[in-house]
């Protein structure tokens, strides 16, 4: 790639949300880099800061205006570019604060090297005409993550009636396989040892006659040593034999299956597309063939309508499906959702403490599941080295581990046999080298 | 030329008044390609303000429809209502997924239970594949809100009348679900009032259709 106007510069990122946010920021600063500039950690000064938002809730929107204002007040005479969700959902409002400097939407995320470069060069481009591909971020060879991210699907269709995702990230669109498939090899050729697929809903992945399962099997068959995870997914759209994939010893035997209500009737209202019953089926069937199969989850709380019934129905799905962590979501207002125009809106007060319940449950499940995998193996990607010999990653099941392996280095696949739980928050799984 | 049909104006074609308060709204197909069960999110030109209405048209003609009932405090049901030939539209989508299961399943009977407007995307459906083997139970409180009666075959539907003894069964869709014929192979779609939906599907799992063959979509 071409230097650019701003070779030398330094430039720093900050992530907020999904992990399809961590992929596109990984991935524009891949291009960044390649294009000479400097990447900095975000503690330092720079001259420009490339901020990726999020505005699922009310408290991804503080947060997300909290990063801007800290990088504009530490980056005095720096570039502030800000970028994501919350850039599609209050794009006016950001347009006209003081301490940012450009407003890009979704569609032109990709493009914003091509802005800054402009702006170095004295040029003016206007954010709202960068017309980029969902795509088109390129690989990511240098990523601030161990992992790496391959983005196969943009957007949803699904309009659950509290998500504003469809309103930012717009209709639902999947990458072409070949696109996939060669991507997939370009990050395995820089060295990534574990490949996250990613997407807004990507168990809707459809392109010509490929579909999800169709697309994950070809990645697994890539030549390589490396290993691929799923990241979030909805339980329904995919097809009845996803399980039978996860004979595959490439595919990692943990899924982030979103049950955002364990009551029908809530359910119902959210206009998700599944029942409690037929979550269930899911975590039965796969759990027949993988009896230590780990599943994560989302739950929203304080739903418009939600009772106590509801929620104590919530809270014993919860306790009966295992889930080894649960996201939880206090439920957050969105301008312009068919459930912000609900009437039965439930006190803030309630929902904190339906929050601390589901966390509670999150926590004794996390527990009860690491014991349960006491004396087992487990194939862990190094993420972090420290004195001593230690080293610390995951394993498949997607359970933090932490043992001794003098020598040890980042990104290295090595067998261990797990030990007792370190009751640290969040707690650890302590492992023995297999050798 | 293509038009972008995420950015254009819809030209309204006609309101037709089904009864005092709901509609057919006809307007431009604008090229929008759409399988019967989606939904599109109208508005008028300029305004926050939108709603989420079912196609009530079918896929081979060459304007949409959506059928709207107007709300007593609602803002959008009212305005577009009040909407005159020419005008213009902001029109979405489509979006959802709720008949895609049906669509093309030709050894399944299937099974379609609406109550009020819900019964929008069966129109569709039934506009769009004559042929598919489906009946109709349609639940409304009097004759004048089996709308469109004359659009459907007259055996395929059943009209529920709860609130008058004119249709062809005087009481509600669950108490007609009790008796009604149920085979294995049915694939059943519900749509309309959430707590219809809900009593109707706990009694067609007591009767044996199990939960993977009901699909809903709810009208709030």
């Amino acid at each position: 790639m071409e230097k650019s106007a701003g070779t030398g510069k330094k430039i720093s990122f900050r992530t907020l949300g999904c992990r399809l946010n961590q992929y596109e920021t990984d991935a524009l600063l891949t291009r960044f880099h390649q294009a000479g500039y400097v990447v900095v950690d975000s503690r330092e000064k720079a001259d420009v800061t490339v901020i990726n938002t999020c505005t699922v809730t009310n408290q991804s929107d503080q947060k997300s205006r909290n990063t801007i204002s800290h990088a504009a007040r530490k980056n005095p005479g720096g570039i502030v570019v800000v970028t994501g969700c919350m850039a599609n959902n209050h794009r006016e409002k950001l347009e006209s604060s003081d301490h940012v400097t450009y407003v890009v939407e979704n569609p032109g995320k990709s493009q914003i090297v091509s802005l800054v470069d402009a702006h170095f060069k004295g040029e003016v481009i206007q954010p709202h005409a960068l017309q980029g591909d969902v795509f088109g971020f390129g690989a990511v060879d240098r990523s601030l993550h161990t992992r790496t991210f391959i983005k196969i699907q943009d957007g949803c269709d699904n309009y659950c009636t509290y998500c504003i995702v469809p309103s930012v990230r717009g209709r639902a669109v999947s990458r072409a396989p070949e696109q996939v498939l060669d991507n997939v090899r370009q990050v395995v050729d820089f060295g990534f040892r574990e490949i996250v697929i990613t997407g807004v809903n990507i168990g809707r992945y459809t392109h010509q006659e490929v579909d999800f399962e169709g697309l994950l099997e070809k990645v697994l068959n890539i030549h390589g040593d490396f290993r691929v995870r799923i990241s979030s997914m909805e339980p329904e759209g995919f097809g009845p034999d996803l399980h039978r994939l996860f004979g595959h010893p490439k595919l990692t035997p943990h899924l982030h299956l979103c049950l955002q209500s364990g009551s029908d009737p809530i359910l119902l209202k959210m206009r998700r597309m599944y029942t409690v019953s037929s979550f269930m089926e899911v975590l039965d069937r796969f759990r027949k063939h993988y009896p230590d199969f780990n599943f994560t989850t989302d739950i929203i709380v304080g739903f418009p309508g939600e009772n106590d019934e509801d929620f104590s129905r919530t809270l014993q799905v919860a306790r009966d499906a295992r889930f080894s962590h649960i996201h939880t979501f206090r439920y957050s207002r969105r301008r312009g959702t068919r459930a912000d125009r609900m009437v039965d809106q439930v006190d803030e007060r309630v929902k904190a403490a339906r929050s601390e319940l589901i966390r509670a449950v999150s926590a004794e499940n996390r527990i009860r599941y690491m014991e349960s995998m006491k004396a087992k193996d487990q194939t862990v990607l190094v993420e972090q080295t420290g004195p001593g010999g230690i080293a610390k990653g995951y394993g498949e099941h997607y359970l933090p581990v932490r043992f001794t392996w003098p020598g040890s280095e980042k990104n290295r696949f090595c067998r261990v046999v797990l030990g007792s739980v370190e009751k640290t928050d969040p707690p650890v799984m302590m492992a023995s080298l297999l050798v | 030329m293509k038009v972008n049909v995420e950015q254009a104006l819809f030209i309204v074609d006609e309101v037709r008044l089904l009864t005092g308060s709901t509609y057919v709204l006809r307007f431009s197909r604008n090229d929008m390609a759409f399988t019967p069960g989606q939904h599109l999110v109208i508005g008028l030109p300029g305004g926050e303000e939108m709603r989420e209405y079912s196609v009530y048209s079918g896929n081979n003609e060459e304007y949409l429809e959506v059928l709207i009932k107007e709300i007593d405090e609602g803002l959008v049901s009212r305005q577009l209502k009040k909407i005159k030939q020419g005008d213009g539209i902001q029109v979405r989508g489509p979006y959802g997924f709720f008949l895609s299961k049906a669509a093309g399943q030709g050894e399944n009977k299937l099974l379609f239970i609406a109550s009020g407007t819900g019964i929008a995307p069966f129109h569709s459906f039934v506009r769009s594949l004559p042929g598919a083997d489906y009946h109709i139970i349609h639940g409304v409180r009097n004759m004048d809100e089996a709308y469109d009666l004359a659009h459907y075959d007259r055996d395929r539907i059943t009209v529920c009348t709860s609130r008058e003894n004119s249709g062809d069964f005087a009481g509600r869709i669950t108490d007609y679900l009790l008796d009604a014929s149920l085979y294995p192979e049915h694939q059943v779609f519900l749509c309309g009032n959430r707590h219809m939906i809900l009593d109707a599907m706990d009694i067609l799992r007591a009767r044996g259709i199990p939960q993977q063959r009901i699909f809903t979509e709810v009208y709030f």
